[in-house]
């Protein structure tokens, strides 16, 4: 063993042995194999529920797969979706954005009493019960005439205090009868919530009656998410986006069921978060002294978002994208001039690492302020010659026979590391797989995200995990990129079916924030994750651009019916103004 | 220039010290008379002093109110005034006097922006302690102008609306409820309407949401003004009843030669008013006519209407004083004053009820001088620089226009009542017209409220980037305030004081 590692080690454990020693270990036995890289890689950390050899992922049964991979244990896998037994005339059929998995339909009418309805649960549970006063405003945003047939809902739930994490049953059944309460079964509270969003769509103020009622009843709806991680990323570091932003951000997303926030919290330009266990970085790297979240901001955000079946997924971009972490502590950089890729040289950036890691996570798998077991690692656009023109550094280097490249490996390695001990998965920009391929520990989730790439395809066929957010399909601050070809892109285009449904874990649209602030992150996003949001959840085989016009456009009126600032979706350019006077049907 | 006073609109009188004084954000409201809306303000307030978790403790943890009236109607003329006190120290309470509970809530925005959250301490403090402020409108009446007929705008936004005017104490919606293009209302009393003249089944008010909204307002402060504009820009009135419309083909203005035009009006009227001055859904004592913009060559072309023109022996124009007198007649006999555009006063001056107030708002236009010397009432909006739909006018010139310019300081006082920013909805929907107001809606916020000697925008700009950076926090869409173009996007990375 290199003496030099040897001392980082010795001197992880001087500063208080606040890394474990497993951690050591799997530090210590990473840098024995990136010390002699050419000979012979060890590609695995720490143990991971994910880990698959080619051989062990052609021997295990597609279904065996599905539920370790979803820990879906336990849970029927749901039946094969239908077609649709009646084409009704109307165009915005079905009126339910996404597309559920499976529904019927008949032809009748109902109305809905708003006076006295009833939302009704077996169990009482206080989510479920906060859940129902915000699906009550939702449903009967009118005040209107007494009456109707059904004034009840009947929410059954199979299992409460499911922690909300990836692969969690989102599933539900939803009957809306011609008379007598709606019922509605989930495995889970977060699939009930979906269930009260469909039926909230369904029910629709009469103005001419003064009646709430429910068209083309009765209903018999049968879904399910056809991805397991529908997410939207917030870039809260080119601008700063406050907590009510995000919250109404939250609002907003759980109408198109999309399930996650992808928060790039930091980059260069701003470290807006004050870190408990390194101060100087809010306080140094803000934009200003308002423009900071604290731990309770964040804590705040994530309670919200679960309320209400959202996960916050934390994203901390290393070693580039971090020029912000120079100002509280310059030692974790190259130099003032040139402050990144951080510095690899350095213990001190690692146990910075470790202790900005550990605000988010307290340490333990499903534990801490952000409960997630996703943690996002970035890793993307590494520019290495920060590290070959800093002298210290390049020194640093030589003396272990590392190239800028394998430095790179060396240091998303060892941020892996930290990240695992902390009982996170990692997620990492496809430039992680690009460089390092199949070194990268299995339990990797590379998310694809070059214009063009088809790496998902190549990642899932040696069996690791994919995100897809392809830059010019799926990257909301493209603003010249239409619902249209959002809505056109197929994540497991050439990915085989069971890879597809195993290892594809969905995507999602990313809001980067270069021009968003909250004066236009809302008519950005909107409508155009609604496309990518049904592209996520519903059937493969739901592609048809014009089938799915009218439907969007109904789906943008009702969001601007909500508040939410949904721009016109014919406009040829994001977050236009409409052109003129105009229906929002049209528009 | 530095942000000081961190206060926005800027106040009448004001002097402060030079301490920072803690705030316990386990803060006791207490007002010397009981008022639901006080206890429901107290509510809001509360989230809106402590946006975060702080640590407890703090030197100042109460404030107390002394308020007189807790029941007045919110009116034109209604008390805005409040005094502030906010000492040093812990040996006396924040404290608050004022007239009426809407004085109250303007005292309570104020110490709202006072109010800072350290992030370093998380703690809440206030700088530059103690304050003793004396604050009051300069103006009465301070609108913005929405237009729910180029494009609905529903509930929920309007909503979300009138919150964001509460921090900027405008005190106004100029509701433009209906106009050629769609009718979004749903008249109990002329139901066609809405059903024909909206742009889609969902695109609609009930009187009901009309009622909410009223309401919702009136929590917070904010009149609510109608304008059904009449006989011109009225088009949509046609699908329901093409009786009150010259012919299928030339749709206005109104057919003034039958009464089911005067019928319909009354009757559209009364769902609004009920009837009675400071009763019905929309209680306020002010009503808009419009009355602007009346090209009368259908009345000309239209053999019925002409003929009955000539029977008359009415000219074009005195058609149109015949219409804009009947329907003042029919809004004053509901207890309503009549808001006009200025057109009507270009037409018929001093043979205009002296109760019209005229609402200044063509370019260049100084009709406010002229009829404030004939003692008449006037509101200020002018296009090309109080016109939101304008979007390369800029905050800064918002913020330098003087409404009182040619008007001795006596007429400025009692007939210039105010006017406000006019968001026209050609381009504007629920995606963007938070964007468009503001933050420019501010600067006309100040000089309705300020002195009329605070007028530097240079000492003016880090206050009001400060205010934007604000109406973000609280999740108001508030564009960058350095954009030549309104809502345009900020250009790059930055901080949102810098933008």
């Amino acid at each position: 063993i290199n003496a030099e590692y040897m001392g980082i080690v010795e001197l992880a454990c001087a500063d208080g042995c606040a890394v474990s020693m497993k951690l050591l270990l799997v530090v210590l036995f990473s840098l024995i194999a990136l010390s002699d890289a050419r000979r012979h890689r060890r590609a695995r950390a720490a143990p991971s529920p994910y880990r698959f050899s080619e051989e062990e992922l052609q021997q295990t049964s597609h279904e065996d797969l599905v539920d370790i991979l979803l820990h879906r244990n336990g849970i029927p896998a749901p039946e094969t979706p239908e077609e649709p037994a009646i084409a009704a005339a109307a165009d915005n059929y079905p009126p339910i954005w996404p597309y559920p998995a499976k529904f019927s339909n008949g032809t009748a009418s109902v109305t809905v009493n708003p006076t006295g309805f009833k939302f009704t649960a077996p169990e009482s549970d206080r989510d479920l019960r906060a859940a129902f006063e915000r699906f009550e405003r939702l449903f009967f945003p009118h005040r209107a005439a007494a009456g109707g047939t059904i004034s009840a809902v009947q929410v059954t739930v199979s299992a409460f205090n499911v922690q909300l994490q990836l692969g969690i049953d989102e599933s539900y059944t939803l009957d809306v009868p011609m008379q007598g309460p709606i019922r509605i079964s989930a495995g889970t509270v977060y699939g009930a919530y979906h269930a009260l969003q469909t039926l909230s769509q369904l029910i629709v103020f009469n103005f001419d009656t003064q009646l709430y009622t429910i068209a083309l009843a009765p209903w018999h709806i049968e879904d399910r998410p056809r991805f397991t991680h529908r997410e939207v990323l917030l870039d809260s570091s080119r601008h700063f986006e406050p907590v009510q932003t995000i919250m109404n951000l939250i609002d907003s997303l759980t109408y198109a069921k999309v399930n996650v926030i992808h928060w790039h919290i930091v980059d260069s330009q701003s470290f807006p978060f004050d870190s408990p266990s390194y101060p100087l970085l809010g306080k140094m790297g803000s934009w200003s002294a308002q423009e900071r979240y604290t731990i309770f901001d964040v804590q705040d955000v994530v309670e919200y978002a679960r309320e209400r079946g959202v996960r916050i997924m934390i994203e901390i971009d290393n070693p580039g994208h971090a020029g912000s972490w120079c100002k509280g502590y310059p030692d974790v950089c190259p130099s003032v001039q040139c402050p990144e890729p951080l510095n690899p040289a350095t213990n001190a950036t690692f146990d910075l690492i470790d202790g900005l890691f550990r605000d988010f996570t307290g340490g333990a798998r499903g534990g801490g302020v952000v409960f997630e077991n996703l943690m996002h690692l970035g890793g993307d656009e590494v520019d290495t010659s920060c590290w070959s023109s800093t002298p210290a550094i390049a020194q640093w280097m030589k003396d272990n026979s590392l190239t800028p490249d394998l430095t790179y490996e060396y240091f998303v390695r060892r941020s892996q590391a930290i990240a695992h001990a902390q009982g996170r998965d990692v997620v990492g920009w496809e430039e992680i797989w690009n460089h390092f391929g199949t070194q990268l520990d299995k339990s990797t989730i590379i998310q694809q995200w070059l214009g063009g790439s088809t790496i998902a395809q190549n990642a899932t066929a040696h069996g690791y995990r994919v995100l897809w957010s392809t830059d010019g399909v799926w990257y909301l601050d493209g603003l010249t990129t239409t619902w249209a070809t959002m809505y056109s892109q197929e994540p497991c285009t050439g990915i085989p079916d069971n890879l597809c449904d195993m290892l594809v874990l969905g995507g999602g649209g990313e809001m980067w924030g270069e021009t968003v602030d909250t004066s236009d992150i809302q008519n950005t996003i909107w409508p155009r994750l609604a496309a990518i949001a049904e592209r996520l959840w519903s059937p493969r085989d739901v592609t048809d651009l014009s089938a799915a016009k009218p439907r969007i456009a109904s789906f943008r009126c009702l969001l601007n019916r909500r508040g939410v600032m949904a721009a016109p979706i014919n406009n040829p350019t994001a977050r236009s103004a409409p052109p003129g006077p105009g229906g929002c049907l049209v528009q | 220039a530095s942000n000081y006073p961190p206060i926005w609109p800027y106040p009448q009188s004001f002097t402060n010290g030079s301490t920072t004084v803690s705030v316990d954000p386990n803060f006791k409201f207490a007002a010397s008379m009981q008022s639901d809306d006080l206890d429901a303000a107290f509510k809001r307030f509360d989230a809106l002093f402590f946006p975060h978790r702080a640590n407890n403790g703090g030197v100042l943890n109460n404030v107390a109110i002394m308020v007189q009236n807790v029941t007045e109607q919110l009116q034109l003329y209604s008390d805005e005034s409040y005094t502030l006190y906010i000492p040093a120290d812990g040996t006396a309470a924040i404290s608050i006097t004022a007239q009426t509970v809407f004085g109250v809530y303007n005292a309570l925005q104020t110490l709202s922006q006072l109010i800072v959250f350290d992030f370093n301490t998380q703690t809440y403090q206030v700088s530059l302690a103690p304050w003793r402020i004396t604050d009051f409108p300069r103006f009465k009446h301070r609108e913005v102008l929405l237009d729910s007929s180029r494009h609905f705008e529903p509930v929920q936004t309007i909503k979300n609306l009138i919150d964001s005017l509460t921090y900027a104490k405008i005190n106004v919606i100029h509701w433009h409820i209906v106009d050629s293009q769609s009718f979004p209302f749903d008249s109990p009393t002329y139901p066609l309407l809405g059903q024909k003249g909206s742009y889609s089944p969902q695109e609609r008010y009930s009187m009901d949401d009309v009622a909410d909204v009223v309401e919702y307002a009136r929590q917070r402060g904010v009149r609510i003004m109608i304008e059904i504009d009449n006989p011109g820009h009225a088009a949509s009135w046609c699908p329901g009843y093409p009786d009150v419309c010259p012919s299928t083909t030339c749709l206005q203005p109104l057919n003034p030669a039958t009464n089911a035009t005067f019928d319909l009006m009354a009757g559209l009227f009364r769902d609004f008013t009920g009837g009675v001055r400071g009763g019905g859904v929309v209680f306020d004592n002010m009503f808009h006519l419009g009355g602007d913009e009346v090209d009368t060559s259908c009345w000309t072309n239209t053999p019925a209407i002409a003929s009955w023109m000539k029977q008359q022996g009415f000219t074009a124009d005195q058609t149109y004083e015949y219409f804009v007198k009947r329907a003042q007649a029919i809004t004053h006999a509901q207890g309503r004053d009549v808001v006009g555009w200025e057109e009507i006063w270009n037409h018929f001056g001093t043979q205009l009820d002296k109760s019209t107030i005229i609402h200044q708002w063509l370019p260049g236009s100084k009709v406010a001088v002229a009829a404030t010397a004939a003692g008449y009432r006037v509101l200020w909006s002018t296009d090309g620089v109080w016109y939101l739909d304008g979007l390369q006018v800029t905050w800064e010139t918002m913020y330098v226009q003087e409404p009182c310019v040619g008007i001795p300081d006596n007429l400025c006082n009692t007939l210039v009542l105010g006017g406000g920013g006019e968001m026209w909805g050609e381009t504007v929907d629920t995606s963007d017209i938070q964007s468009t107001i503001w933050p420019r809606l501010a600067a006309i916020g100040e000089r309705l409220w300020s002195p009329r000697t605070v007028t530097s925008t240079d000492a003016a700009h880090v206050r009001m980037a400060n205010f934007r950076c604000l109406l973000n926090r609280r999740g108001v869409a508030a564009a960058p305030i350095n954009n030549p173009t309104a809502r345009s996007a900020p250009p790059g990375p930055g901080s949102c004081l810098d933008q």
